[in-house]
């Protein structure tokens, strides 16, 4: 009976032929639009979160004028780096450690809505603030033992764009570098940094040389991080220091204003399409009368009537979501090569990464069930027939 | 199925003036006769089938299946009633156009419930017995209008009707045909011992009846010569 239905609910369906498809199509658009702009949110979203995690735990020193978001600031002045040394003296600080973070360097040349990449440039004997414990892709290389050094090592992303392999001599801004290892994680931001010793970063940019925009304080354990912020802006009053929680704060509303947005988009996409859905089949069930008035006259539960208008509106969810999650993948990769200038090709193997198969699988429901919402009214329509009348009426 | 109506009255109303399809009708079905009903266009013939096929309410009177008051009965069991006990057969058919012949004749025995291989067993046999063995998979559209009708009186025979009520059954068709659908509908009555009520004004039907009324204005009749013999 229930395969029955499904394809007598199929035929009636594709009796329409046209105007079937343009519905299917209308409900595909939709959800290629809400897949695109959603994936494409949820992935600058997860970016910005991933950045904390950089700096787990850690104060984030930086001019006062900056804004930082997460972990990257945006504006203010660049620091001495002598500052370092300055909180490294106060009570609470273990390690204190400069860092230039710049963006973008020279590769594309081109300012990207999305950095394209980073260069991060930290003193050896710091790097396990950021990279703690990350191994190196395929156990191949090492991270540079050297400050003098022209090691670097890269983000997974990077070497796969420009085919660079461990070992490989690569010129950035004239000057000759080796890629000592690259980074095996799935952090987006890593995965688009070329991270160096800070003295190498200093010849490669000598317009910096002696500054930083960060310092990073890991403090002692158990140390009370507001009274450490409050002592390192009190000595140092050019500079504010931000804690996991203040810089998380302060990204909030703008994750919160995207997530607005992007629910509200959402809504106004879904409510057009619950519109489209509900118009087609009402014209649908008002077209069939005759053939409604039939089943009742023969007896035909009026659940069966329902279940028939319900399924139709819900096939058309079903094709059309199932067609709008492939072509919005497709487009969330084609925005998500645009926005970062890296080859489409590059997104294929990790494209769940940018589209996550919740959210695909959410979306797809959510349509679904926005269709079979549609088909509630003319449902009820085809069951409230007055069997008579609709047997009377000539078509 | 004994059906008993008293004072069977359907009216409607268009605007301010109030039309009276059927008129006070109290007539008896407790036999399986095959009894036309006759009359002019507009006199109440389908509204009549309507409400003894329980599919319309009337506006006033009582409509007895089997002694019990089809206005206590709830929806789902007309439905029942019309499922299980009533067959119908239409003017224009009414197959649905998405199903093929066998589907079509197939459906009513979905909808009972039974078993799918039972199903299409009895489908075919019916479909046999009208003589559409070789069109079984055909769309209605494929199919002849002589064709469709007589799909149409197998799905009416698929849950083993008590009755079935056929509205101008030869309404569509050319002459020809609408003899065979008539032979058909006498076969049924009297192999199937399945009483027939059809709307008619087709003489051959009025010829095959046991039992002739007549409507006018909404008030049926028995005419004076109403018992056949000669068939």
């Amino acid at each position: 009976m229930k395969t029955r239905l499904l394809t007598f609910c199929f035929r009636n369906l594709f009796r329409r032929k046209v105007r079937t498809v343009l519905c299917i199509i209308g409900v595909a658009l939709a959800t290629t639009f809400v897949v695109a702009v959603g994936a494409a949110t949820m992935r600058y979203a997860t970016v910005i979160k991933e950045m904390n995690v950089l700096f787990n735990g850690q104060i984030m020193v930086v001019d006062k004028n900056a804004i930082v978001i997460q972990a990257i600031p945006m504006g203010g002045s660049l620091l001495p780096k002598e500052f370092t040394g300055k909180i490294q003296n106060i009570s609470g600080v273990e390690e204190a450690a400069p860092i230039l973070f710049i963006t973008p360097i020279g590769i594309g040349e081109i300012i990207q809505p999305v950095p394209v990449n980073f260069t991060i440039g930290i003193p050896i004997e710091h790097w396990h603030l950021i990279l703690d414990s990350i191994p190196l892709k395929g156990n191949v290389g090492h991270y540079p033992t050297n400050e003098s050094s022209n090691e670097i090592v890269i983000g997974a992303s990077l070497a796969d764009q420009y085919n660079w392999t461990v070992g490989k001599q690569v010129t950035m801004l004239s000057r000759e570098l080796e890629i000592a290892g690259i980074l095996d994680t799935k952090m987006a931001l890593l995965n688009r940094c070329i991270i160096m010793p800070l003295q190498l970063a200093y010849k490669i940019y000598p317009t910096y040389t002696d500054s930083v925009n960060i310092i990073t304080v890991k403090p002692v354990q158990g140390y009370p991080l507001q009274n450490l912020t409050d002592a390192i802006e009190s000595k140092l009053p050019s500079l504010k220091a931000l804690t996991e929680d203040e810089r998380y704060d302060m990204i909030q509303p703008i994750l919160a204003q995207i997530e607005v947005w992007n629910i509200g988009i959402q809504t106004v996409v879904f409510i057009m399409s619950l519109i489209l859905v509900m118009t087609v089949t009402i014209m649908s069930v008002s077209e069939r009368r005759r053939d409604f008035a039939t089943l009742d006259a023969m007896g035909a539960p009026l659940s069966y009537v329902f279940r028939v208008v319900i399924l139709e509106s819900s096939l058309i969810g079903i094709l059309g979501g199932a067609l709008g999650i492939a072509l919005g993948s497709l487009a969330a990769l084609i925005l998500a090569s645009l926005y970062t200038n890296i080859p489409l090709a590059q997104f294929f193997p990790t494209f769940y990464e940018i589209i996550p198969p919740f959210y695909m699988l959410e979306t797809f429901i959510a349509i679904v069930a926005v269709c079979c919402i549609g088909g509630i009214i003319p449902a009820i329509n085809a069951t409230r027939m007055r069997i008579a009348e609709a047997l009377r009426a000539e078509y | 199925m004994k059906i008993r109506t008293v004072d069977l009255t359907k009216a409607y109303h268009l605007g301010p003036s109030e039309i009276i399809a059927v008129n006070r009708v109290s007539f008896e079905i407790n036999e399986p006769n095959f009894i036309a009903i006759i009359g002019p266009s507009g006199s109440g013939k389908s509204t009549l089938l309507n409400l003894i096929g329980l599919n319309d309410a009337p506006t006033s009177g009582k409509i007895f299946i089997d002694n019990a008051d089809a206005a206590l009965l709830s929806s789902s069991k007309r439905r029942k009633i019309r499922l299980l006990r009533m067959g119908f057969v239409f003017q224009t058919f009414n197959l649905l156009p998405t199903l093929n012949a066998l589907e079509n004749v197939e459906l009513p025995m979905a909808l009972a419930g039974k078993p799918k291989k039972e199903q299409r067993v009895k489908a075919k046999k019916l479909l046999e017995n009208v003589s559409l063995g070789s069109r079984l998979f055909h769309r209605p559209k494929e199919l002849s209008i002589g064709e469709m009708q007589r799909v149409a009186i197998a799905r009416a025979l698929a849950n083993n009707p008590e009755i079935i009520i056929a509205d101008e059954p030869t309404g569509e068709l050319d002459s020809k045909t609408a003899k065979e659908i008539i032979a058909l509908l006498y076969e049924v009555n009297r192999k199937e011992k399945t009483a027939i009520i059809v709307a008619t004004h087709d003489e051959k039907i009025v010829d095959a009846a046991d039992k002739i009324y007549t409507i006018q204005d909404g008030r049926l009749r028995l005419q004076d010569n109403a018992i056949f013999s000669q068939k």
